[in-house]
């Protein structure tokens, strides 16, 4: 596959599942600021961007928070900026992309909203935000070939996802005293699900374990890990020349999974923020070697060379 | 009587639709009775439904890296089969001519010798592109693909406006408009047989491979791109993706030893034929702009030598070229010893005085182009130019004669189209395309109606802000069809519709669809008695 097509596939399973997460963050939080009246808007706001790696803004309020995450056109950690990233690389590969792939994305960019929204308007958008990530992955899932093209998104979606599940587990500990743990569970939409596995009797620890290492949980950090690797390895197969740079990546998400795998509980929710910013780190390292082994234009040649041939 | 049409005046133009007394043409008559049950109501919906399907599938063309839903009336227009028999005999006769005029002026340019062409016109030809004189192509093939702008004038009569043999563009929107006006008038489809297009990306395929450099069984063919903000974008991405090839960026390309590769996750691979969608000026800095981004560099080394094909092949511009379209009538004769099927347009070349004269004497009765522009650029209507605007082009003739050249202004043939929400007169043209794989022409039926949309405008082009038609070509009757189209039907998938209909084979006997089980119907009920005394009211 071209390698440049490679790389769009790439990021639009990145940012398809970023616009996803984002909504799922926002959901959550903006739930938790206007539930809990003693919480210090700006003070939750600035703590939420700071998970996002946003901190060029002062003082945010919730204005600021919707604009940079969710409807600004100019803000690269919004959902309006993921879509519209996804459908720009959607559009260079136009011709490996299912039709119906294709009008799925193109959709959703032509319903972006045109103008701001406050709180009462975020919860609509925020809905339709996530529910598009689920068509999309719906109808890949349903019609694509399992080509390379579907291994390089399923990468970028799988490592987006654990990026993501990583900025919501670090959100959990951002208030002091009562426990965000039930909403954060619900904004990955785990709830149930963990109540079903721990029968109902949990503490952060749990919940903690749950988001990031049971892997039977798809939007856990365990379960992203294995896919990337799954898909990595599987590009490798298929593309022998020039696997030997992919093994770079590979061994990055092995350590980190061996790391989280054998973590102490405990110590792993004591030092919540400093190990999620780890996994963050290494999400960057790996998607740095896949670009570089499999992205990368060769050296430009000098062509003057070649002319003169 | 029609409510969208009761208003329908045709003027001083060709109507396709109605005849001088305000009859309905036969060609036509489906058409019109689909379009007298509708209401203005249902035009609109149809409208807006169309312009959706448009926005939501991408289906846009590029202006100034705008995307712009590139708009497509409901009216289609229409052509009888005799009519188009004559239309496709023409187009491949132009087709056969440049081919051989091209393989001329590239080697031994016998025209010039015999006295035919003045040879200052050819190599005065901005698209002269000497560094590919003395190649010859593997199969012999330098338009692979043509599109030859037709209209049609008041008198009825169908003549060529001008040849495009460089990078034609418009093909996609052919096939898109097709599938559209299925879902929109299928009364008219189902009481007529329509030629279908949908094989044209086969042809083109097949005529590319055969194009390969020789000695290449299994020919690797890419579609080149300038990228995703060239105004036929949506195009290039359809070619490829129905083609089934690559489509590749200068970027992905690399020459090496007079052979080319593209960029893959599994290292480099070969490239053998390369359908081009960039101007020859842009294709390699080494020998043509320094400054392009979009090319590739040693592409034309690779060319000489035989290590890559590209279609179409470059330096074809000295053939669409305005003042060469003023000899294809002579070409013709002298090439192909025929008589031209479709003649040309009356134009004056100013390079001549006299010629010059009479036109600079009536600039604003007349059409002024430039002899090497597309797309519109730089045309003059006379009879729509301020002064001031005739007066710099008399300056710009006067000062370059071989620049330009002038025809008559002729008023284009009229189709019914939605505006606002009636069907008026617009004034359309025609641009068949046709595929050359070396062992014969084939002009796909129909081709890309453009449709100017302000009322009396004469430019017809996309770049404009022009709209397009599907293009109807009815199939002549059943009994002449064995005889008269030959062998190239076979491959026209779906154009014997009347074959298909005893084909079908009749399906029997299937095992039936299997359902969950389900529980007894006692246990349905007693679960439901277990909360009756709470919900009594809410019954079953």
């Amino acid at each position: 596959m071209l390698s440049r097509i490679a790389e769009s596939m790439f990021w639009i399973g990145r940012y398809v599942e970023r616009a996803e997460g984002t909504a799922r963050l926002l959901q959550t939080h903006l739930r938790l600021i206007i539930e809990d009246t003693s919480a210090h808007e700006v003070t939750a706001c600035r703590n939420l961007l700071a998970v996002m790696s946003v901190d060029h803004v002062e003082d945010p309020n919730l204005t600021d928070l919707l604009r940079i995450l969710g409807y600004g056109a100019a803000e690269p950690t919004s959902i309006y900026f993921a879509y519209a990233e996804a459908r720009d690389n959607a559009r260079r590969a136009r011709e490996v992309i299912p039709l119906d792939l294709w009008e799925c994305v193109n959709a959703t960019w032509h319903q972006l909203p045109t103008a701001p929204f406050g709180t009462s308007g975020a919860h609509v958008f925020l809905n339709w935000a996530r529910e598009r990530s689920a068509m999309f992955a719906g109808i890949a899932r349903g019609i694509m070939v399992r080509d390379d093209g579907w291994q390089f998104m399923s990468m970028g979606r799988s490592l987006e996802q654990v990026d993501v599940t990583s900025r919501m587990v670090a959100s959990a500990s951002l208030a002091h005293g009562s426990t965000q743990w039930p909403a954060v569970l619900r904004g990955c939409g785990g709830h149930d699900a963990f109540l079903r596995t721990y029968r109902g009797l949990f503490t952060d620890r749990e919940a903690a374990e749950f988001l990031v290492m049971d892997a039977r949980f798809p939007r856990s950090i365990m379960h992203g890990l294995i896919s990337a690797a799954d898909s990595l390895q599987r590009v490798a197969q298929s593309n022998a020349l020039t696997a030997r740079h992919a093994e770079l990546a590979l061994r990055s998400l092995g350590q980190l999974r061996a790391r989280l795998e054998y973590a102490d509980l405990d110590d792993l929710l004591a030092n919540l923020n400093h190990e999620m910013s780890v996994v963050q780190d290494v999400m960057a390292q790996v998607t740095i070697a896949v670009s570089t082994s499999y992205f990368a234009a060769e050296e430009p040649r000098a062509w003057t060379t070649e002319g003169t041939r | 009587m029609a409510d969208v049409l009761s208003n329908y005046r045709t003027g001083d133009a060709f109507d396709e639709m109605m005849d001088e007394v305000g009859s309905v043409r036969p060609s036509y008559k489906a058409v019109y009775s689909a379009l007298s049950r509708w209401t203005s109501d249902d035009l609109r919906l149809i409208a807006e439904s169309l312009a959706n399907n448009y926005t939501q599938a991408g289906v846009t063309f590029d202006v100034d890296g705008v995307e712009q839903p590139f708009p497509l009336d409901l009216v289609p227009r229409v052509i009888a089969s005799p009519e188009w028999e004559i239309i496709e005999a023409g187009v491949a006769q132009r087709v056969r001519t440049l081919e051989a005029f091209l393989s001329d002026i590239y080697s031994d340019a016998r025209v010039i010798a015999d006295g035919v062409l003045p040879s200052q016109l050819v190599t005065s030809s901005t698209h002269f592109q000497r560094a590919v004189w003395g190649i010859q192509p593997g199969n012999g093939v330098r338009i692979h693909v043509a599109g030859v702008d037709l209209i049609r004038n008041p008198a009825g009569d169908v003549r060529v406006l001008e040849d495009n043999v460089r990078v034609p563009s418009g093909v996609s929107y052919v096939m898109t408009n097709r599938n559209a006006m299925i879902t929109i008038m299928p009364e008219a489809f189902a009481n007529q047989r329509i030629r279908p297009v949908a094989g044209y990306p086969t042809r083109l395929l097949t005529a590319l491979r055969k194009a390969a450099p020789p000695g290449v069984d299994e020919p690797s063919v890419v579609v080149l791109t300038p990228g995703v903000y060239n105004s036929a974008y949506f195009e290039h991405t359809l070619l490829a993706r129905t083609m089934g090839v690559e489509l590749v960026e200068g970027r992905d390309l690399e020459c090496r030893r007079g052979k080319v590769f593209m960029r893959t996750t599994a290292g480099l691979q070969r490239v053998d034929v390369i359908y081009r969608r960039v101007d020859d000026d842009f294709l390699d800095p080494v020998h043509f702009r320094s400054d392009s981004m979009l090319g590739v560099p040693g592409l034309v080394n690779a060319v000489r030598t035989g290590g890559v094909t590209l279609a179409n092949a470059i330096g074809n511009g000295v053939a669409d070229d305005k003042l060469i379209y003023t000899y294809v009538p002579d070409l013709i004769r002298y090439y192909l010893r025929e008589e031209p099927i479709l003649p040309n347009v009356d134009t004056w070349r100013l390079e001549d005085d006299d010629a010059r004269e009479e036109v600079l004497d009536r600039l604003e009765d007349l059409v002024v182009k430039p002899v090497d522009g597309s797309g519109g650029k730089g045309i003059v209507i006379g009879p729509r130019a301020t002064n001031a605007e005739l007066d710099a082009l008399r300056r710009r003739v006067t000062e370059d004669p071989r620049g330009w050249i002038a025809q008559p202004v002729v008023q284009l043939s009229t189709v019914p189209t939605l505006i606002e929400d009636c069907l008026q007169p617009r004034h359309v043209d025609l641009r068949p395309f046709a595929v050359n794989n070396g062992e014969g022409v084939w002009v796909l039926p129909g081709g890309l109606t453009r449709v100017a949309l302000p009322e009396g405008e004469l430019v017809v082009n996309s770049s404009q802000g022009g709209g397009s038609k599907d293009t109807w070509v009815l199939s002549p009757p059943p009994h002449r069809s064995s005889s008269n189209r030959g062998s190239i039907q076979h491959h026209d998938n779906g154009s014997d519709h009347a074959k298909s209909q005893t084909d079908v084979p009749l399906i029997v006997a299937r095992p039936p669809v299997t359902v969950m089980p389900k529980f007894a119907e006692t246990q349905r009920q007693q679960e439901g008695q277990q909360q009756q005394a709470s919900y009594r009211s809410r019954g079953c």
